[in-house]
């Protein structure tokens, strides 16, 4: 047992350090297109903690990426502040914020739950809109990066990078620490958890909390990528739904599973708008049908369970039909 | 002194009386059956004493502290833990897994690491006899086993008393009498238990004192033999033809 997870430790490091020294050997297009994979992979992952383990699927974790976003925003444009503050801010802004809706929305389950987070993110693209400290529908500009193009780049990729790792290794720290026990024990069933003397409520607000702070984090990057922020793109629906697709493909509920999905996403839909400029879409939502109908457990369990039998696929259906 | 202690307990649910004023005790270290037909407020009963309800009147005592209006966590750490009637095991976990979040949270759970948790969920998985089964999923095991599951969940808790709903419902005769020996282990190892069950065969053999219910009410409360044999518990749940039965 020791043994294989000091090999799975060393087997993750080297995968790390060869994603570390990729940008240095690729163009700047290339960076630019495995920072925005780095980015999903954070924001999926986050989505895991509430989504994957705790069991409550949220369709309002872009609030925390929006939140993320533009507390950096107003915080660099209109108080002056350092990037390294406005991160930590972002992240811990967004935590807050998910504590405080938290505790109202956290009591309802199922698709009451999923529908109140849809309805608190649209709420706030709404505030943000009419809010004047976020100069509204015209958007908000941030200062740029002082470094040079290539700079700026690298900064951005590695500033994902370090995020993304954090990430996953806080999750890795619940899943092995008493937390990470009592939220799957509220996934599986939460009165029999409240029963063993699980404070549910306790538990199902931090998993929220961290899920918020680490897409608050990839919001607060985001913004500054992006230099210009507007209500619309930030708040959008768009990237929940991505969010949750990554996370279902490569494997919800697994540690590895939303990074897998947001790779394996975002090279599909590449791919395919390369070849297919006006029915990649098509194409695009064919593959992930596919995908949901044979491998309902995400890509990681074909990964993990090395079966690629067509009984496995069989199985798989026979065992999650409706 | 009564470990357990309820007094004038009454649960009503939109003017049903499921529970009406009922008395009772527990002493410490012993075993009380709680029999009843169906839909006479046993399992409502356990809910109210594991605080899933609050009462609608009266209060429940443990060791002396007033436990009504508590949460059922806050129960759960205080030191009583419960079965449910029907199982309710953590599919997605493996056997030990679900015995270890037993261990990590309850009364014993505070000054316990997830990995002492995890070891404490090995002894008593030996313990109830399920050390071979320890690192299957939940949902693979047979009735019996689910049952004995239950039974390591709340016990792993290192409860001072547990509350048993319907652990035998559904074995057969030798899983029956294998149930019973292993409550009477439980006993010996200095716990106090609320036993519900329909299961006469048990309930004659485990149980040092009785308390039946009735639409709610109370109405036998004492020594096997004598509550057995009361003319109202016979009229209302064991039917006329028990004692030709069993005698």
């Amino acid at each position: 047992m020791e043994k294989k997870t000091l090999r799975n430790f060393l087997i993750c490091g080297l995968i790390l350090l060869i994603v570390s020294l990729f940008p240095l050997v690729s163009n700047n297009f290339i960076i630019r297109f495995g920072t925005d994979i780095l980015m999903f992979a954070i924001i999926a992952s986050a989505w895991n903690i509430i989504g994957g383990y705790t069991g409550y699927a949220s369709f309002g974790n872009v609030v925390f990426f929006g939140i993320g976003a533009y507390i950096t925003a107003v915080l660099m444009e209109k108080a002056g502040m350092h990037f390294g503050i406005a991160y930590l801010a972002a992240g811990g802004g967004a935590a807050l914020f998910a504590v405080l809706i938290g505790l109202p929305v956290l009591r309802l389950r199922g698709h009451y739950f999923a529908i109140a987070t849809l309805g608190v993110a649209e709420a706030m693209k709404a505030l943000v809109q009419n809010l004047e400290i976020t100069e509204g529908n015209s958007g908000i500009y941030l200062p740029m990066l002082d470094l040079s193009i290539q700079g700026q780049y690298y900064f951005f990729f590695y500033m994902m990078l370090g995020t993304l790792v954090m990430t996953l290794l806080v999750t890795y720290l619940i899943l092995n620490a008493k937390l990470g026990y009592s939220l799957i024990a509220i996934r599986e069933d939460e009165d029999a958890a409240n029963s063993v003397g699980i404070n549910t409520t306790l538990s199902k607000t931090i998993a929220f909390a961290l899920s918020g702070l680490f897409t608050g984090l990839a919001g607060s990057i985001y913004a500054y990528q992006q230099a210009f922020l507007k209500p619309g793109p930030a708040f959008t629906v768009h990237t929940t739904v991505k969010m949750i697709v990554m996370a279902v493909f490569g494997g919800m509920g697994k540690l590895f599973g939303p990074l897998i999905g947001a790779f394996g996403i975002e090279i599909i839909s590449e791919t395919l708008s390369n070849y297919f400029l006006v029915a990649h879409t098509l194409f695009f939502g064919t593959v992930v049908i596919l995908a949901i109908v044979f491998t309902p457990k995400g890509l990681i369990d074909l990964i993990t369970q090395r079966k690629f039998g067509i009984s496995y696929f069989v199985e798989n259906i026979r065992e999650h039909r409706i | 002194m009564a470990i357990l202690e309820g007094k004038n307990v009454t649960k009503r649910f939109a003017g049903l009386v499921a529970v009406g004023d009922v008395d009772f005790y527990l002493k410490q270290g012993e075993i009380l059956g709680l029999i009843g037909p169906n839909g006479a407020g046993k399992t409502t009963l356990v809910n109210v004493i594991a605080g899933v309800y609050a009462p609608s009147d009266g209060d429940v005592y443990f060791k002396g502290k007033q436990i009504s209006g508590k949460k059922p966590y806050q129960i759960g750490r205080m030191g009583i833990s419960r079965t449910f009637q029907v199982v309710r095991p953590f599919p997605g976990m493996t056997v030990k897994e679900n015995a270890a979040v037993g261990a990590m949270y309850g009364a014993g759970g505070k000054n316990k690491s997830a990995k002492e948790a995890i070891r404490r969920a090995e002894e008593i998985l030996e313990f109830v006899g399920l050390a071979d089964q320890m690192n299957k999923g939940a949902d693979q095991l047979n009735v019996a086993s689910r049952k004995r599951l239950e039974m390591a969940k709340a016990m792993a808790m290192d409860p001072e008393l547990v509350l048993f709903d319907e652990v035998m419902a559904g074995l057969n005769f030798s899983e029956i009498d294998q149930a019973v020996e292993l409550i009477k282990k439980i006993r010996e190892s200095g716990m106090t238990i609320l036993i519900i069950e329909h299961v006469m065969r048990a309930i004659k053999n485990v149980c040092d004192r009785i308390f039946v219910l009735h639409h709610g009410e109370k109405i036998a409360d004492g020594a096997v033999e004598e509550v057995l044999n009361d003319e109202n518990v016979i009229k209302a749940y064991l039917g006329k033809r028990y004692k030709e039965l069993t005698h």
